[in-house]
């Protein structure tokens, strides 16, 4: 049994149109699993709907054998899934030992609190220095590395990142996939969804290409970096599917 | 100089606690749920009502009543919140549907007062609203020092909930970045319910106090609703700070107008602020810009 199993998952907002068009897509115990496509393909929908954000109108996704459909996203991060969104969804006018402690608002054992915010200053020093700091003071690498500390907090079973590098200088990103693979080292599955598509791959062990809201390919990472129509459609001169 | 202006401020001192304790429960809401309670005053009314009528039928002391309308407002709130706000958040139309709403309740409660109690002007009498204590040549009603100081202290109270609790916690996670308060497992709906609970418990609180400073009538409200509503945007909406000192400013600003230019000027101080600040810098002295969600 695969940790996370989607099957045929049709979502979408409101009263609008499907934006999942039937997605099917397992991800197994430990694996770095990345997520790539064109602008609109629907990547970050599949993640906002296994988040809860959204509800599956068709299909279901499982976690460890349980049904997740119409659990409210507070309660699925307690099932163990935490997603990190493409917008760094910080709190502004809180601390970064604040905003530290809201990554822990899901844990369930609050005396282990103290020590996963001293694990995640001694990851990112940066973020020990400025504890005090508001977060909208942080630069934008600083706000991401703050984001994968709050992560760090909870200790999820399965993290979702959503463009983790969007908007960073390439040093940077650098550091941050290393990071993302040093999730995984400490017991994390990762699901990740990438613009940087061949830095994603790089980083990852299993690749899966979302397209017009449908899974088109997937497979060993560095399978689909090799991949000749894969390098034309996806990895190339980033073709974009247009969105209006 | 002025020399009326010790007494001025100490007036306004006095009084802005109030004041403060009114807009409390109105930024709250504002920051939480993004809703601008026009019901809020009409929710003060309500409290100052039973007060009133805890006290003529029961003797109970207005700021022993304060132990109940504090909890039955905060349960009234959370009702207020299943049965008009909860699920609307999605809503594409939500402000229109909240303004609509708090309107609407606003106009209801007025009338539910107004068959109930009648078209008197009402205000609560306890001993110490005839008496004042004297610093020198200064005034200070003891009603006013009262309910100033127990203004201050709930929003003291407020803080340290908003500040230390967990549910403080989540609160204000909300009032930042919903999705992010989401997506880190705060129950958003069941954080603005209990928020928007708080907000009319501090709207009780105040009725209870309101009940012995000032008079009231059932269509009383809506001058205060323009009162409040300079207050919390001068503050900064949403800002817990700025609405204390939004209101200390106003308030004193107020007592000014009415001493030197005329008892009837005073309320427009607080229309004219209102007016100048949504020109100026409407976002207030506190207020962000409310952040994209
Ligand atoms: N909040 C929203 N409301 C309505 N439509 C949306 C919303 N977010 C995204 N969409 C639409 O869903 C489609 C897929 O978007 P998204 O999942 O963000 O794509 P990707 O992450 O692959 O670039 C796009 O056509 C976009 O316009
Ligand atoms: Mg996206």
């Amino acid at each position: 049994m695969s940790l996370l199993e989607i099957d045929g998952v049709v979502a979408g907002y409101g009263r609008g149109p499907d934006i999942l068009r039937g997605v099917d897509l397992t991800v197994e115990e430990g694996e770095v699993q990345c997520i790539i496509g064109p602008n609109g393909a629907g990547k970050s929908t599949l993640l906002k709907t296994i988040a809860g954000l959204l509800r599956p109108r068709k299909g279901r996704v499982v976690f460890q054998g349980e049904v997740l459909n119409g659990l409210r996203p507070d309660q699925i991060i307690r099932r163990g899934i935490a997603f990190l969104p493409q917008e760094r969804s910080l709190f502004p006018d809180m601390t970064v030992l604040e905003n530290l402690r809201m990554g822990g608002y899901a844990l369930e054992d609050k005396s282990l609190m103290s020590e996963r915010i001293e694990e995640a200053f001694a990851q990112f020093p940066i973020l020990k220095e400025r504890y005090k700091q508001k977060a909208r003071t942080l630069s934008g690498g600083q706000q991401q590395m703050l984001v994968m500390g709050r992560a760090l907090v909870l200790r999820p079973h399965l993290v979702m990142l959503d463009e983790p590098s969007l908007g960073l200088a390439p040093q940077i990103v650098a550091q941050l996939f290393e990071i993302v693979r040093g999730f995984k080292d400490q017991g994390m599955t990762v699901l990740m969804v990438e613009q940087n598509a061949r830095q994603g791959l790089n980083c990852a062990d299993r690749g899966c290409v979302l397209d017009l809201g449908q899974r088109v390919f997937d497979g060993p990472a560095d399978g689909i970096l090799d991949d000749p129509r894969i390098q034309e459609l996806y990895l190339g001169t980033q073709k974009k599917a247009e969105t209006s | 100089m002025i020399a009326d202006l010790p007494q001025i401020i100490v007036t306004g001192l006095a009084l802005g606690g109030l004041y403060a304790l009114m807009a409390s429960g109105l930024t709250l809401i504002f920051g939480v749920m993004r809703i601008v309670n026009l019901a809020h005053p009409a929710f003060i009314f309500i409290s100052a009502y039973i007060t009133w009528k805890l006290f003529t039928d029961l003797s109970i002391d207005p700021l022993v009543a304060l132990a109940v309308t504090m909890p039955v407002m905060f349960v009234f709130g959370m009702i207020v919140y299943k049965l008009f706000f909860a699920r609307e958040a999605d809503n594409p139309r939500y402000i229109e549907i909240t303004v609509l709403t708090t309107f609407a309740l606003a106009l209801i409660i007025e009338g539910v007062l107004g068959f109930i109690f009648k078209g008197t002007v009402r205000s609560t009498n306890p001993p110490y609203s005839q008496q004042a204590f004297f610093i020198g040549d200064i005034f200070l009603s003891r009603a006013q020092l009262y309910a100033g100081l127990i203004g201050i202290g709930l929003i003291a109270f407020l803080w340290v909930i908003l500040q230390y609790t967990r549910i403080g916690y989540a609160i204000r996670a909300t009032t930042q970045n919903r999705s992010a308060a989401q997506v880190v497992g705060v129950n958003v709906e069941r954080t603005s319910m209990i928020a928007f609970g708080l907000g009319v418990a501090m709207a009780g609180a105040a009725g209870s106090l309101f009940s012995f400073v000032f008079t009231f009538f059932p269509g009383g409200h809506w001058e205060w609703l323009a009162i409040l509503l300079a207050l919390i945007v001068l503050g900064g909406m949403g800002s817990l700070p700025g609405a204390v000192i939004g209101a200390y400013l106003l308030t004193i600003a107020s007592v000014f107008v009415n001493d030197q230019i005329g008892f009837k000027w005073g309320p427009m101080t607080f229309f004219l602020a209102l007016f100048i600040v949504l020109m100026v810098r409407p976002q207030g002295l506190f207020g962000s810009k409310i952040e994209a969600t």
